[in-house]
């Protein structure tokens, strides 16, 4: 399979956790009935003895892994975003306040699990994280990001991280891009100076066809990986912003605290420019496919395209 | 006294010492009651009567049962559950000696090392407090760590009885069960009172002690009031091959406290 398929997260995410268990005695994982589904059940296979599933207790999940950690293990949760926010106060009271090496790894975010629905679309995670001291967030675009963060993250990185991915849909982003993952960086797609998108997840696929597009338009877009949320790379952004003067950010998250919203806090106290911030308005709703709900909640090249162009008309006034 | 499954089985050594032990454990709780009613004059913020109902319960396990060690997995571990106590434990802490008796006014001062509830940054305290429901589940984290290291380590965790309430401690005593954590011991503060009033009239909790060990808990009783029969309990526990939970009723603990100091430590 060429790794410019289009591949599955939470299969890429079964077998690292088993490359990082068998290079470290010391790492654990713990899941609440979602096992199988997110493939932390691979870890299991090999490692009996320091894999939990803890039954459907999300909150118990959460400060079981604080407790572990506070002893010695580096624990690493695997859940579905949607209900590792059940435990959202036991992240911020047991996790975040002892500063624990907890690492959370939310599959199934965003539109990913696109038949379940709305219950189970995870689009608020990024905010609810991003406020807590002490805790990290970092968004793979793809399953490529995730080789290169997560064994670092897991092994080397002290205190809380969330690591935020979908359940399958991995289409290409950043393959054969040289960067290595590291907390408080965000990275360079594509270069461009027009203007700039800026954003998080797999939607930065959309946001790399939309550039190409507008390319044949004469209008050159650099494209930002932010793939650390929180710290946020205020240098890159900056430098990014101060060359094209016009940025559009994109997420599969709501608009209200996400990475538009950590992008907007960054340029609008240290050097504003015209912005536009695309993501999901409402809940979430059953489709047939992750693409279809991209398009549905206009989040897909189209919709990038077009607030590109209505941010440079305004730009020009 | 000591009921449900408990069985006598103090050894003649432990009797011959056990008035010794019965004089000291009295002394610190005269000591360290004295040093609560201190910090409530100093801060009325201080929870009052969550910090005495266990004030005994913390004195016989601190004087007498949990053991140090400079290795985590050997050491017994203590979480205050029930994190608005912190009074309580703060004060056998400092007549043992781990924290300056000059803190104890202190607290809750903007410069204090002494919190409303428990916190990690005061000096060996294992665990920050203060959210109920929680201390529960990393207490079964950090003996689930000892075991699999092979560790000596004990973790205790003091738990209230309105705290019962929350969700998550079935979570935890289930999984705790599964996981057949004999060194972990729970301790149940039953003062029958909870922020809004009594416990019982806010939702009934006569059935809980049945749910702990039907689930598979092994299960105790003890008398706050009864220094000797959480002696006997906590000696029990240390024998089982499973997690322990001992309720101990403590709803007039306010008398043996106020006997005691009344007539001084003997």
């Amino acid at each position: 399979m060429a790794l410019t398929s289009v591949q599955s997260f939470r299969d890429v995410l079964g077998e690292l956790l088993v490359e990082i268990g068998n290079e470290d005695q010391n790492v654990v994982v713990i899941t609440a009935d979602v096992g199988k589904s997110t493939r932390a059940a691979k870890f299991g296979e090999v490692f009996k003895d320091r894999y939990y599933n803890v039954g459907i207790s999300e909150q118990h999940m959460i400060t079981f892994a604080a407790g572990l950690a506070a002893i010695g293990a580096k624990s690493v949760v695997v859940a579905y975003a949607a209900f590792i926010m059940r435990a959202w106060e036991q992240i911020r009271n047991s996790v975040a306040r002892m500063n624990l090496n907890v690492k959370i790894i939310a599959t199934h975010s965003g539109y990913s699990n696109y038949a379940d629905g709305s219950s189970h679309q995870m689009l608020e995670d990024i905010a609810l994280m991003r406020v807590i001291p002490n805790m990290n967030v970092v968004v793979p675009a793809d399953v490529h990001d995730l080789r290169r963060c997560l064994k670092k993250l897991v092994i080397e990185t002290r205190g809380p991280v969330y690591i935020r991915i979908g359940r399958d849909y991995s289409p290409p982003i950043t393959f054969g891009i040289e960067y290595d993952c590291e907390l408080g960086k965000a990275y360079l797609l594509r270069d461009g100076h027009d203007i700039a998108i800026m954003g998080s997840g797999v939607v930065l696929y959309e946001a790399l066809q939309a550039a190409e597009e507008l390319k044949k338009m004469g209008i050159s877009v650099a494209v930002v990986n932010v793939l650390s949320v929180k710290p946020i790379d205020r240098e890159t952004i900056l430098n990014v912003a101060k060359k094209t003067g016009r940025v559009v950010t994109v997420e599969e998250h709501m608009v209200f605290g996400g990475v538009g919203s950590a992008i907007a806090e960054v340029l609008a106290q240290e050097y504003p420019v015209p912005m536009r911030i695309l993501g999901s308005t409402t809940f979430g709703r059953s489709a047939k496919s992750h693409q279809e709900l991209l398009e549905y909640f206009n989040l897909d090249k189209k919709a990038i395209v077009k607030a590109v162009l209505e941010v440079i008309s305004h730009g020009n006034r | 006294m000591v009921k449900g499954d408990a069985k006598p089985i103090l050894k003649i050594s432990d009797l011959i010492n056990l008035e010794e032990d019965i004089k000291a454990i009295n002394k610190l709780i005269k000591n360290s009651y004295e040093d609560v009613l201190l910090m409530y004059k100093h801060d009325k913020h201080v929870h009052l009567n969550s910090s005495l109902s266990c004030l005994p319960i913390l004195a016989v396990l601190i004087s007498k049962y949990i053991r140090r060690s400079e290795n985590d997995i050997d050491r017994d571990w203590l979480i205050l559950s029930k994190g608005h106590a912190a009074p309580a434990l703060y004060a056998i802490l400092a007549e043992v000696g781990v924290i300056p008796k000059s803190e104890l006014p202190k607290i809750n001062r903007i410069d204090s090392i002494l919190q409303n509830h428990t916190d990690i940054s005061t000096p060996s305290i294992d665990f920050s407090s203060g959210s109920l429901g929680q201390g529960i589940s990393f207490a079964i984290g950090v003996a689930t760590w000892i075991k699999r290291m092979g560790g000596k380590g004990r973790v205790f965790v003091i738990m209230g009885d309105g705290e019962q309430d929350e969700g998550q401690v079935w979570e935890a005593i289930t999984h705790a069960a599964s996981l057949k954590l004999n060194n972990l011991v729970v301790i149940v503060d039953w003062n029958n009172t909870q922020l809004d009033g009594v416990t019982n009239e806010i939702k009934p909790k006569h059935y809980i002690p049945l749910i702990w060990k039907i689930i598979g808990w092994k299960v105790l009783w003890a008398s706050g009031r009864d220094i000797v029969s959480m002696i006997m309990a906590f000696d029990e526990i240390l024998e089982s091959d499973k997690p322990t939970v001992i309720f101990v009723q403590t709803s007039d603990v306010r008398k043996l406290l106020e006997a005691i100091a009344s007539h001084g430590a003997h």
